[in-house]
């Protein structure tokens, strides 16, 4: 890993209008998203993103390959702004970071061939006049990068229904992979798989990682995963980062209300643990992110909130040891 | 005849017929449940854990799916496969209730809260709707949505996803079932929210002294709720123990290597993980063998052409593999 920042994310916002009516659109509200958040992540690193359903994580990482164009806020690669960039240097942009989606069944068109979808990012270059490639070398290349995901290339001429779930997240990966990217987006490439399936992808992205010298924004609402493979853990809630630290850190020194809580909440697959463990249950369920909050956005489940945090937002402070954490409980930072 | 066995299952056998041959959903399943026990039924997804027990409920699909062979007695006498349309549907909801996976889809968009659980009530308690309505708000009460007599009046979309299974457990629990199955009560849900779940099911199973069947692909609720566990693999159980006997001895090979396959929270690991190679087995047409032997890695020859029987060893614990026919 070195220290040179490969992506950083400066107070980026997603707010979606809501709209009502039919001919005359009016717009009638807002859904905070992703409600203004910083991280960055460094050559070689994977930065692991958690949080419930909603709380703005796949948002994130589509506002971050510009499939969604953020409200406001920076997207830095490697120094560059996307969110400002004309089309062709998007494009460029694109070619080293991409992306792995959730649904292998819903992610592969079923019309073409595991062959074709693996080539079809080296073909979008290549027409555009961005990728000096012939059709030999991308037959070559298709052949290797399946090999490299753990599929024989005799299978290159396969329809996706003709794979399993495991197999389609492979051709998901190997299609990522087809640009020799830098940075890869995986948007919960495991939740859809069956346990015994779920770590063989995991034990290849972490392969695929030390050789390729790969970057993982890596997405997931299992922290059992998530420790896995990540390096660094930010934990989101409603739309803003609560906690980012390194990944022992995080785990073993928990500082967030909500990180705790979600930590306790995850079962442990042992039956004397789970005996003896405590869990602290959170009552009621994630608000609706359509207000704008003027309280710490966990304040209406906080077990430990107190009068400050009924009136401030916190800020996302380093507290020490490169350990981040907006709770009053651990500094007094106000957010501008 | 044990009065603490309050279902027993023996030899079902649910096919189905597809175009592309005869998938044997579920091969022969046999297990016991006791009163006011926990059962947690693990696997992968088909691995035959929802069909075997969408068939104790007579709910699967005919054509193209057939319930072959079996029996499953319910109270020591009554055969729950040999029912038909009009007897089964006395049981349903009554003895034996049914909590699903997705809880938007397993309630009407259409009715009321209210309307959906008098329904219930009032076909199989003989209650007369205002009784069923004070029922109703009792039992939302009893699973924690605040303010009863009000939501009841709502919608199903008027609650989120941790709300709605709960009604959906109230809605169960209301005819005082002897046996809830539970159908991957969580797996749509975030682990706050399941946490949520988990705690109410166990709490109120216990209370009202319920039956729970759990099936979940998730071994970490297994091992936070259920007292005996039984692990399914390609229409079969390939073993069943106790909670802690699986978890501390796991004796197939399958159910070792999910165990070890599993990130744990608690034991975080450096590198790589455990995995079982290889892809989950076709169902259609499966040969005589172990349906585990490709991706077995204690694999014999014997293993390749003949199908395991079960072996029982002591305590009650069963182990479908011939590692074990000489430790009976």
């Amino acid at each position: 890993m070195s220290d040179n920042k490969l992506l950083e994310v400066k107070k980026l916002k997603m707010h979606f209008p809501v709209t009502s009516g039919n001919l005359l659109k009016r717009k009638v509200g807002v859904i905070r998203a992703v409600d203004g958040i910083d991280f960055e992540i460094k050559e070689g690193e994977t930065l692991g993103l958690v949080g419930e359903s909603g709380c703005g994580k796949s948002t994130t990482a589509r506002c971050i390959s510009q499939l969604h164009k953020p409200t406001s806020g920076e997207v830095l690669i490697e120094g560059n702004d996307i969110t400002k960039a004309g089309k062709k240097d998007l494009l460029k942009a694109r070619m080293g970071m991409q992306m792995i989606f959730q649904d292998p069944y819903a992610s592969l068109n079923p019309r073409m061939t595991a062959g074709s979808i693996i080539a079809e990012p080296l073909q979008i270059y290549k027409n555009r006049g961005m990728l000096n490639i012939t059709k030999t070398e991308i037959g070559e290349k298709v052949e290797s990068l399946m090999e490299k995901v753990g599929l024989s290339h005799h299978f290159r001429n396969r329809y996706p229904h003709e794979f399993s779930g495991g197999q389609r997240q492979r051709i998901g990966v190997a299609r990522a992979l087809a640009l020799n990217p830098k940075l890869i987006l995986a948007d919960e490439p495991v939740s859809a798989l069956d346990v015994s399936i779920q770590s063989q992808i995991l034990n290849l992205l972490t392969d695929l990682r030390e050789e390729l010298d790969l970057s993982y924004l890596f997405i997931a609402h299992d922290l059992a995963v998530i420790q896995h493979i990540s390096d660094r853990v930010a934990v989101m809630y409603l739309g803003k980062i609560m906690e980012v630290s390194g990944s022992k850190e995080l785990y073993k020194k928990p500082l967030h209300p909500y990180t705790v809580a979600l930590l306790s909440a995850v079962p442990i697959p042992d039956p004397k643990i789970e005996r003896e463990r405590k869990r602290i249950i959170l009552s009621g369920d994630v608000p609706s992110p359509d207000t704008e909050r003027h309280n710490c956005y966990f304040y209406d489940r906080c077990p430990k909130r107190f009068d400050k945090c009924k009136d401030n937002i916190p800020a996302l402070i380093d507290v020490g040891g490169n350990h981040h954490v907006a709770c009053f409980l651990h500094h007094d930072e106000v957010a501008k | 005849m044990n009065n603490d066995i309050i279902l027993k299952v023996d030899g079902l056998k649910t096919y189905f017929n597809t175009d592309d041959g005869i998938v044997k959903a579920v091969d022969g399943v046999s297990f016991e449940l006791k009163r006011g026990e926990t059962l947690g039924l693990v696997g992968e997804s088909g691995s035959g854990k929802s069909v075997s027990n969408l068939s104790l409920m007579k709910l699967i699909p005919s054509p193209p799916g057939k319930i072959m062979a079996g029996t499953a007695i319910i109270d020591g006498n009554i055969d729950l496969l040999s029912l038909n349309e009009s007897q089964i549907r006395e049981l349903r909801g009554n003895k034996i209730a049914m909590i699903f996976q997705d809880p938007m889809t397993s309630l009407n968009p259409f009715l009321r809260i209210s309307t959906q659980m008098i329904e219930t009530l009032v076909l199989h308690q003989g209650m007369d709707k205002k009784e069923a309505l004070a029922k109703s708000i009792d039992m939302l009460d009893l699973v924690g949505i605040p303010n009863p007599e009000k939501r009841v009046k709502d919608y199903p979309h008027q609650f989120s996803g941790g709300m709605r299974q709960r009604v959906m457990i109230a809605m169960a629990l209301s005819c005082d079932p002897e046996i809830l199955i539970a159908d991957e009560p969580t797996s749509a849900l975030d682990v706050t929210i399941q946490a949520q779940i988990l705690e109410l099911i166990q709490s109120l199973s216990k209370r009202l002294g319920t039956a729970v069947i759990m099936i979940t692909h998730d071994l970490g609720v297994v091992a936070g709720m259920c007292d005996t566990v039984i692990v399914m693999y390609a229409g079969r159980i390939v073993e069943k123990g106790t909670n802690d006997e699986i978890f501390d001895s796991p004796k197939h090979p399958y159910t070792k290597g999910l165990i070890k396959s599993v990130p744990r929270l608690d034991r975080p690991l450096a590198g790589r993980l455990f995995s079982i190679e290889g892809q989950p087995p076709n169902v259609i047409d499966l040969p005589s063998c172990c349906p585990f032997h490709p991706r077995c890695h204690k694999v014999m020859d014997k293993c390749k052409n003949t199908t395991p029987e079960v072996t029982k060893l002591e305590n009650g614990r069963e182990v479908r593999c011939f590692l074990y026919e000489g430790d009976k």
